[in-house]
């Protein structure tokens, strides 16, 4: 087991599971509460075989009902709106980091997760859509706003020249990055949406490995299948505390040969993975992403010497749990 | 830029001072002075606006995988990239399945430095180099004077777009007779420092590479067709020191080291002590043994003082009494010229004849303030001195070539072999030793 590197880690750990497992030490306190009372952390598979046709975009209805329905199993609320209460406040400044460097998170469930916030009165305002590149971000889809108005989307590197970067380097663990400005300034929660996908080092890149995007140096931590640096990232500051909710989009996965876009296997899933548990949200889509190689009959991730090891790093660091028998898996 | 330039061609007493007092300065603050990606000044003049965006070209040696991944075969690492990811250095990018380098004339820093800044003490003495670099690094050493380039992608560090012909117009401009790739490390910008070694070559302008040594031995061959004298930094001599302290290995640096002395190129070694770390007496005495075993005593060793940067501000800078331990030992075990670096004034700095011990070159920091060499040889003893003395000795050097090969697939570029193959122009005693 990988011990901690820092005397503050090592406190941070100990917190982390005195207080519940994967419980973020600045969600609302009735979460906290709610999920410490709980055995095993809920992850929910919303899955509707209609969005697995046609474009996503014209399933936005469709997502924000799976994504709402997803959300009061996981809450255990009896209205959408109380289910997103239960995570943020109208406080609160969200961060909604997606994925875009290959097959991208679809604009469409972003909005729905943008409909839920806002139901929960977090203002637009204070609602912030990124990753790394403006680039990215438009080949993706989605449409920048760095205006005062509405809701924000821009990359770290919205402008050239690294400069939304943090001018000094922070070790966590093993690596030594810049971290964006978005995530150390502008807010105080965060939402992963990673894509249901997979990666040619890392085994899968799913909700932990969504935060290589949110340093200036990524390409410096892929050995050893990104392990421990992937959970270097995902334990920082500026990241671990914060981390409220994650949404895997599996509306369009893929099974092999990512992160790039790849026709051959692409996987219409047609779901959503939805949890605040961030390790066992990777581990059952991990798991699904493996039961369809399997189906498709490609070798295991670890026949092919990348299993997301990292994912175990996760759990051993107390990150959350990833034994599927220690999970509840739901399904709407 | 041009400030800088007179500093250095035309210095005066109070330029000496003014630089050595930056150069202080920084030392102190762990950076080095004209390393950093503002210091563009000269080459925005002669290319215009700042770069936008990423200078593409079809980067050399790297085979293709299946599923549009590829296989990097520029350094060791052989980082194996897929579709749309960069490998290690970060400025190579699989596009497509075809393999890019995003930096070919990306300049994000430029400087007119003294030679000795590089530093190498036996080639050229007192002259000047165009010293370049772009963004990336295939190692990550904590303790990087300049990781503000070196640790950065492309997009996130200044720069300017500026071709091999006009590096080499600029230096003729300048009369100055040296390129130098330097400060980030310039394997990862392989194919513009290739090009425009070779375009300098022609036009009567060396080439030096200033290195990590972390380069598989067919693009180093190719390279050093072009190539007049290389320094390689010798981080240390254990894979601990390698992995943990630069996340890189030992036994590749060696290979290069090897190669180098194969090729017959002039080169140097720099060692940068880190107190605790690499500055055991026992492993400095293994490295001269080796270097004096495996390269020749006349390959010049300089033991450079460390300052607390990047992720290694935990360690005091490192006491003089410790170059001084490294380089007795080093010169017991037979090495011919050893320095001491980054302590301005000291003894260490100077370059004595390995015969008699006489006096040759005296320095004060970067400058030259004496060279008693005449065509290579000791005014007192007649003994002939390792290293490259003059331009002319410098573009007559030509790579001894190894045994023809059965080619790879490696997407290797088209540069023909050179047809001549003399032994080239260093001087000294023969380096092989086996």
């Amino acid at each position: 087991m990988l011990q901690p590197s820092t005397r503050r880690e090592f406190l941070g750990q100990v917190g982390a599971v005195l207080a519940g497992i994967g419980v973020p030490a600045s969600a609302p306190a009735e979460v906290a509460a709610s999920r410490a009372a709980r055995s095993k952390p809920r992850v929910i598979v919303a899955r509707d075989e209609a969005l697995a046709r046609g474009a996503v975009a014209e399933h936005g209805e469709l997502l924000r009902k799976l994504l709402n329905a997803a959300m009061q199993k996981l809450t255990g609320s009896a209205d959408a709106s109380a289910a997103w209460r239960r995570l943020f406040t109208p406080d609160d400044r969200v961060g909604i980091k997606v994925n875009t460097l290959g097959l991208s998170t679809q604009p469409a469930v972003v909005d729905a997760i943008v409909a839920g916030l806002r139901s929960a009165g977090v203002p637009a305002e204070n609602i912030i859509i990124w990753d790394r590149f403006d680039v990215e971000l438009n080949r993706a889809g989605f449409r920048l706003n760095r205006s005062a108005a509405g809701v924000k989307c821009h990359g770290t590197d919205a402008e050239h020249y690294g400069s939304g970067y943090l001018p000094d380097v922070e070790t966590s663990g093993r690596i030594g990055s810049c971290f964006s400005r978005i995530l150390a300034e502008d807010v105080n929660a965060l939402i992963s949406v990673p894509v249901l996908k997979d990666h040619n080092l890392a085994g899968v890149s799913l909700g932990l490995k969504n935060w290589f995007g949110a340093i200036h140096n990524p390409n410096k931590y892929h050995d050893r299948n990104c392990d421990p640096y992937i959970v270097d990232v995902a334990s920082h500051r500026y990241i671990r505390p914060r981390w409220r909710l994650t949404v895997c989009d599996g509306s369009r996965a893929q099974y092999n040969a990512g992160p790039q876009q790849h026709p051959a296997y692409a996987w219409p899933y047609g779901g959503l993975l939805v949890g605040t548990d961030v390790v066992a949200v990777d581990a059952v889509a991990a798991d699904l992403l493996e039961a369809e190689r399997k189906a498709r009959g490609l070798p295991s991730l670890r026949a092919e010497r990348r299993p997301p090891v990292h994912i175990a790093t996760a759990a051993a660091r107390g990150l959350g749990e990833a034994d599927p028998a220690k999970i509840e898996r739901l399904e709407v | 830029m041009d400030n800088l330039e007179n500093v250095f061609c035309h210095p005066t007493r109070r330029d000496v001072l003014r630089w050595g007092l930056a150069c202080g300065a920084a030392g102190a603050l762990g950076r080095a002075p004209a390393a950093t990606a503002q210091d563009t000044a000269g080459v925005t003049e002669l290319a215009g606006p700042k770069l936008k965006g990423l200078a593409r070209h079809e980067a050399l040696f790297w085979d293709r995988l299946p599923d549009n991944r590829v296989k990097c075969r520029l350094c060791p690492r052989e980082c194996e990239v897929a579709d749309v990811e960069r490998g290690y250095c970060g400025v190579r990018e699989n596009q497509g399945g075809r393999y890019q380098t995003l930096v070919y004339g990306a300049l994000c820093s430029a400087n007119v430095d003294p030679i000795e800044k590089k530093p190498l003490f036996h080639y050229q003495p007192g002259t000047n180099a165009f010293s370049i670099a772009t963004a990336g690094c295939n190692i990550e050493c904590k303790f990087c004077q300049n990781w503000q380039i070196s640790q950065f992608r492309p997009e996130q560090v200044e720069s300017v777009l500026v071709t091999p012909e006009q590096l080499v117009a600029a230096c003729r401009s300048r009369g100055v007779p040296t390129l130098a790739y330097t400060y980030s490390e310039p394997v990862v910008f392989y194919e513009y420092m290739h090009d425009a070694a070779e375009a300098g070559r022609r036009q009567g302008i060396g080439s030096v590479m200033i290195s990590n040594g972390y380069i598989q031995e067919k693009p180093l061959r190719q390279l050093c067709r072009h190539l007049t004298g290389v320094k390689i930094d010798f981080k240390g001599f254990s894979e601990t020191f390698y992995a943990e302290q630069c996340h890189g290995e030992l036994k590749p640096v060696m290979a290069t080291l090897e190669t180098l002395r194969d090729i017959g190129i002039w080169f140097e070694l720099v060692i940068l002590v880190i107190p605790t770390l690499n500055d055991s007496p026992d492993e400095i005495r293994q490295m001269a043994r080796w270097v004096v075993k495996h390269l020749g005593p006349d390959v010049p060793m300089h033991f450079t003082r460390f300052h607390p940067t990047y992720r290694m501000t935990n360690l005091p800078a490192t006491p003089v009494a410790t170059l001084d331990q490294c380089r007795t030992i080093a010169m017991n075990e037979g090495v011919h010229y050893v320095y001491a670096g980054n302590v301005p004034l000291h003894p260490g700095e100077n370059t004595y004849c390995h015969g008699c011990r006489e006096e040759l070159i005296r320095r004060v920091g970067f400058r030259v303030a004496s060279n008693r060499i005449r065509d290579g040889k000791c005014p007192k003893c007649g003994a002939r001195i390792p290293g490259v003395w003059s331009q002319e000795q410098a573009l007559a050097f030509r790579p001894q070539e190894p045994p023809a090969t059965q080619s790879a697939p490696t997407h290797s570029g088209s540069a023909s072999p050179q047809a001549n193959r003399s032994p080239g122009g260093v001087s000294g005693s023969a380096r092989a030793v086996s």
